[in-house]
């Protein structure tokens, strides 16, 4: 019964987005082109290393249209019941996986189709109802990650970088879930690391096919999967007529031949989700199934996984949604010394605490979702990096403070909240680890920085007068603590003036931010690479400002349009910009030369003499010289 | 009985405040015992004109007066004397016995029950100073306790500002420094039970106690001074000191320590049969990895000996290096684009660092080339040489290609005949390598 309901909604939800897509097409295109006809704009954060904010990119905040809304609100509703009714998420992660009947509901439901295209059978989703979509799956974290397995990065080569042929003969059965998808990049000596793959394809004889050759590790989905997207080295001759390895990608079927998989790995955290080896032995790849070019293989990767990000976002938002709710239920009827437990102020601290960041990380997220929607394929993946840093973190320590919420209870296996501990801790390390990922976004900033700056910088170095006066003349009249206007506040402004505060902190720390990148680059130039400590310093800096931006921006709107308990908001909104500010502060007094916040250095020796013994190298506080 | 006298005399003066009014209403009548108000008032008289001239004693003039007190011995290591020969019996006695801690206390306390008045201690501490180290025990602390022990207690103590502005019984005090000296240089860190002897014997204000002062401050803040350190006690074993020493050298801890062949025997002075010597080597991952690209074309070179010291053993080890590569045949390493998936590894800038941020030093560096493997040797001729050589062959595949060139040093350049403590002197040479190794064995067990 609750099968072909299910199926019914899918249905109806699918002819209704068709429906919905050929009738608004053609006016949505118009009317959306027309509103912009910049050419494609410049992204948001890369700005904001120059010390200016794209108030165009962020203000106001993206909104969906009713009729948009009405039909995911329709297809959320028996998403949400069947995850809250019938997932029984402690089975799940008891058993180590996920039931058949859980996954053929999920099939039926079209949740392994959400953004294939319409016309090959999927839902067509734009990223901002793919991102509604994540807040429900998120409820429980191993059909979450099978499920991103599978369509965040798993099929996302083929609509990214497939032909026609190539959609056409595997989306649809994708889609509908009939196959499952994993993407094979990581092997035993190669992480980030691209150039140690080993996996290798050859050319054969009759130059037809592929024989690939190969294992790879920590493949999610790789015991279900049937398709694999596989990256392998290939020989290309050059331009220069010089023969060399490059990476290419494969879309590889299981029934190729071939193709093994070792047994599910027991993972600390998203138990039910299928994490093994996989292996290939002289698989025939037929020459078809390259996905794009042959040597394009870094390309689609870098593609695919730079797009897939941003939804960890929303993801993590609906799981705090749910935990506030439970921990709540649990602080108000717990009692302690005839108080209850959500009269303690450390207490409620823990409740703001989450409050706060799931507002900051679903404003940061339904931002970044609405950007990417924006035709022309703007480039976010600075933005997603950031979504994706801010929310894991987040989510482990709001888990971790939900837990000592509970105290003794949370430690124990009779209630959900160790299982949320253990699953969120992934979040901190796949689709890139959160330090690679703070790498990704000061370095990307950078580099877009340093072009632009190079004539100044390169002015200043060769001691042209008149730019080293300018220089002067700004950071004195910065020192003797000018007021910073970007334009966000004021009549007209695009922040409401109940936070205009919160905007004219943001605006003083782009202001300095930038000043501070034009120092450090101007300090380090283009071995700034090496300083990882202070690209991490960096990025933290600029994902303080993105969650300050997209606060404020969500805020403004719901003030003006209204929106329920928009005063709430404006709290929220306050808070973490307060917060965000003196972080930030504090964080480019570091940045400085000479600054005696800054402990790199001794840090640095420290970690040298302990890596050194390999040991800790302090004696035992008991041990005597006499 | 002189001796006996001044004795009593301390032990008076050690009970100063109680006897002073005592002697002052000197009343026959109230005392106990006739025998014992005439030692006091002996005493007595004797302390008083004591006191005031011992103050000034300067060293010689302290010889002077003092002799009485200890039999005149001007120099402690001029040879023997009356006083050391009288001595020697005492550890003499123990001499059918093993030579250990146990027979080294018995003697000591043997000297205490013989000679109640302790005539002649500072030489016997002297004597037994230098036999410490044929009894073991030159590491000992309660066995230098011991012997500060034998001093007797509150004699010496000054009791004015005079009395220990200008050396108070000087040759005490001196042999209470060697004592401390001794312990210096064995190592040995002396605690508070030998404080508390030096303040019974010599007082807060003396040379014995500035030195233990000393020594208390300076031995804790020297003993962890070295970051290298070696192990008080040397494994006898060659392949256990060669493994030491290898790991001794180098300082990765991800190296591995290969015994590329034991001794084909191995007894307990760790003299191995000639033809069959130990060879131990050590190679880290990164030197595997860097003899796998040498170029087959240049040659390696096997070098040594080298000494290596470690405390008073020498040992001596060859190494496989390699020269340096001309400049024109060094590949330069370069960030191939399609490195790293996540984040650019260089930027694409046309500026560097700035030369108010550039810390390097300007250091004109020697480079050197690269050393492939150590090894330490029970031998050092070719043929052994070359059997690591084939030993490393196993884990280095690229060896056999490379051709290999023995230079082999004749001499290590070290003094044969002043390092007694030497393992293997090269070069070996069948007889003299036989003599060498029965003086070892000489050398071992004496």
């Amino acid at each position: 019964m609750a099968t072909s309901g299910c199926m019914g909604v899918a249905d109806l939800l699918r002819r209704a987005v068709a429906a919905r897509a050929s009738r608004a097409l053609v006016a949505f295109a118009t009317s959306r082109r027309l509103l912009r006809t910049s050419p494609p704009s410049r992204a948001f954060a890369k700005e904001l290393f120059l010390g200016k904010i794209e108030k165009k990119e962020v203000f106001p905040f993206p909104e969906v249209s009713q009729d948009e809304l009405n039909e995911i609100n329709q297809f959320v509703g028996p998403v949400e019941k069947f995850f809250t009714e019938e997932v029984d998420s402690e089975r799940i992660d008891r058993e180590g996986k996920i039931p058949k009947e859980t996954l053929e509901k999920l099939k039926s439901l079209g949740l392994f189709g959400l953004q294939v295209p319409e016309e090959y059978g999927g839902l067509g989703l734009s990223n901002t109802m793919y991102a509604r979509l994540g807040e429900i799956v998120g409820l429980d974290a191993s059909i979450a990650v099978t499920l991103a397995a599978h369509q965040a990065i798993g099929l996302k080569g083929i609509i990214l970088a497939g032909n026609k042929e190539q959609k056409a003969k595997y989306l649809p059965k994708l889609a509908s879930g009939e196959h499952i998808a994993a993407f094979c990049l990581t092997e035993p000596s190669s992480g980030s690391d691209v150039a140690s793959i080993k996996s290798r394809a050859t050319l054969s004889e009759d130059k037809k096919h592929y024989i690939l050759n190969g294992s790879k590790v920590w493949i999610t989905n790789g015991g279900l999967a049937n398709i694999f997207t596989v990256f392998a080295k290939t020989q290309v001759v050059d331009s220069d007529s010089s023969v060399k390895d490059k990476i290419t990608a494969f879309i590889v079927e299981r029934d190729f031949g071939g193709v093994t998989n070792g047994k599910p790995e027991d993972k600390l955290g998203i138990r039910g989700s299928n994490t093994c080896e996989v292996h290939f032995e002289n698989t025939k790849v037929p020459i078809e199934n390259v996905l794009g070019e042959v040597g394009g293989g870094f390309k689609v990767a870098m593609n695919i996984l730079n797009n897939g990000r941003f939804s960890m976002g929303s993801t993590v938002a609906g799981m705090l949604k749910k935990l506030i709710e439970m921990t709540a239920a649990y602080a108000c009827s717990r009692k302690q010394f005839n108080k209850n437990l959500s009269e303690f102020g450390l207490i409620q601290e823990k409740f703001a605490l989450m409050a706060q960041k799931a507002y900051v990380m679903e404003s940061m997220a339904y931002l970044t979702a609405g950007m990417l929607d924006q035709p022309g394929f703007p480039d976010c993946s600075i933005e997603a990096a950031m979504v994706k840093v801010f929310s894991s973190e987040g989510a482990w320590q709001c888990v971790s403070e939900a837990l000592q919420i509970l105290g003794g209870s949370g430690y124990v296996k009779d209630y959900p909240y160790e299982r949320f501990l253990r699953d969120s801790r992934i979040l901190l390390i796949f689709e890139g680890t959160n330090e690679i990922l703070r790498m990704y976004i000061a370095l990307t900033g950078l580099q877009h920085a340093g072009r632009i700056l190079t004539a100044r910088i390169n002015e200043l170095k060769r001691g042209n007068v008149t730019t080293i006066l300018e220089t002067v003349g700004q950071r004195l009249r910065d020192s003797l603590g000018r007021t910073v206007d970007l334009g966000l506040t004021g009549k007209l402004g695009a922040v409401h003036p109940s936070v205009a505060d919160s905007a004219s902190k943001l605006e003083e720390n782009v202001y300095y931010f930038g000043r501070t990148v034009e120092t450090l680059l101007l300090r380090f130039g283009k071995t700034i690479v090496e300083e990882q400590m202070v690209l991490k310093r960096v990025a933290n800096i600029l994902i303080n400002l993105y969650g300050m931006t997209a606060v404020l921006s969500r805020a403004s709107r719901s003030i003006r349009v209204g929106i329920r308990n928009h005063d709430h908001e404006v709290l929220l909104a306050n808070i973490f910009c307060a917060e965000a500010y003196y972080q930030n502060l504090f964080t480019l007094s570091q940045l400085d030369k000479y600054s005696p916040e800054n402990l790199d250095e001794q840090i640095k020796k420290v970690s040298q003499q302990v890596l050194e013994k390999q040991a800790y190298v302090c004696a035992h506080p008991l041990d005597r010289t006499s | 009985m002189r001796q006996l006298r001044l004795r009593e005399v301390k032990a008076l003066s050690r009970s100063h405040a109680a006897s002073w009014p005592l002697g002052r209403n000197s009343n026959p009548r109230r005392s106990d015992s006739p025998r014992k108000s005439r030692i006091l008032t002996a005493s007595l008289r004797a302390a008083v004109p004591l006191q005031a001239p011992r103050g000034l004693h300067c060293s010689a003039a302290a010889h002077n007066s003092d002799s009485w007190l200890v039999p005149p011995w001007p120099e402690p290591r001029k040879g023997p004397t009356k006083a050391l020969t009288l001595h020697e019996e005492l550890f003499q006695q123990t001499l059918e016995g093993a030579r250990d801690k146990a027979n080294f206390v018995r003697a000591v306390q043997n000297f205490g029950q013989h000679n109640v008045h302790k005539r002649g201690h500072v030489d016997f501490i002297y004597l037994a100073l230098r036999k410490m180290r044929e009894y073991g025990v030159e590491r000992d602390l309660a066995v230098y306790n011991l012997l500060l022990d034998i001093f007797p207690k509150e004699v010496f103590r000054p009791r004015s500002i005079f009395q220990s502005m200008f050396i108070h019984y000087p040759r005490q005090q001196e042999c209470g420094i060697a004592v401390l000296e001794q312990m210096e240089s064995h190592g040995v860190m002396p605690n508070k039970e030998t404080e508390f002897l030096l303040i019974q014997i010599f007082g807060r204000k003396s040379y014995p106690m500035l030195k233990y002062v000393r020594m208390k401050l300076w031995f804790s803040r020297f003993k962890n001074i070295n970051p290298f350190p070696v192990p008080r006690d040397l494994p006898q074993d060659p392949v256990d000191l060669a493994k030491l020493g290898l790991r001794h050298m180098e300082p990765n801890l991800s190296a591995t320590v290969t015994i590329y062949q034991m001794p084909s025997s191995r007894d307990s002075t760790g003299t191995a049969d000639p033809t069959e010597p130990h060879i131990v080597g050590i190679q880290t991952p990164d030197q595997q990895a860097a003899l796998a690209h040498h170029n087959p074309a240049r040659p390696i070179f096997v070098e040594g000996p080298f000494s290596l010291w470690l405390r008073d053993k020498c040992v001596y080890y060859h190494i496989l290096r390699a020269d340096l590569l001309p400049p024109e045949e060094r590949e330069v390493e370069e960030i191939p684009e399609e490195w790293n998936l996540h984040y650019p590894m260089q930027l694409d800038l046309e500026y560097g660092r700035s030369g108010w941020d550039d810390y390097e030093f300007d250091i004109h560096k020697v480079e050197e080339g690269p050393v492939f493997a150590i090894c330490m040797a029970g031998a050092h001729d070719q043929a052994t040489l070359a059997k690591w050589i084939q030993g490393l062959q196993e884990t280095n595949p690229a060896l056999a290609q490379i051709p290999v060139v023995f230079r082999l040093a004749g001499s290590t350049g070290e003094l044969l005949a002043s390092s007694s403590g030497l393992e293997e002197p090269p070069p070996p040479e069948g007889q003299e390598e036989e003599e060498d190794s029965q003086q070892r064995q000489q050398q071992g067990q004496s």
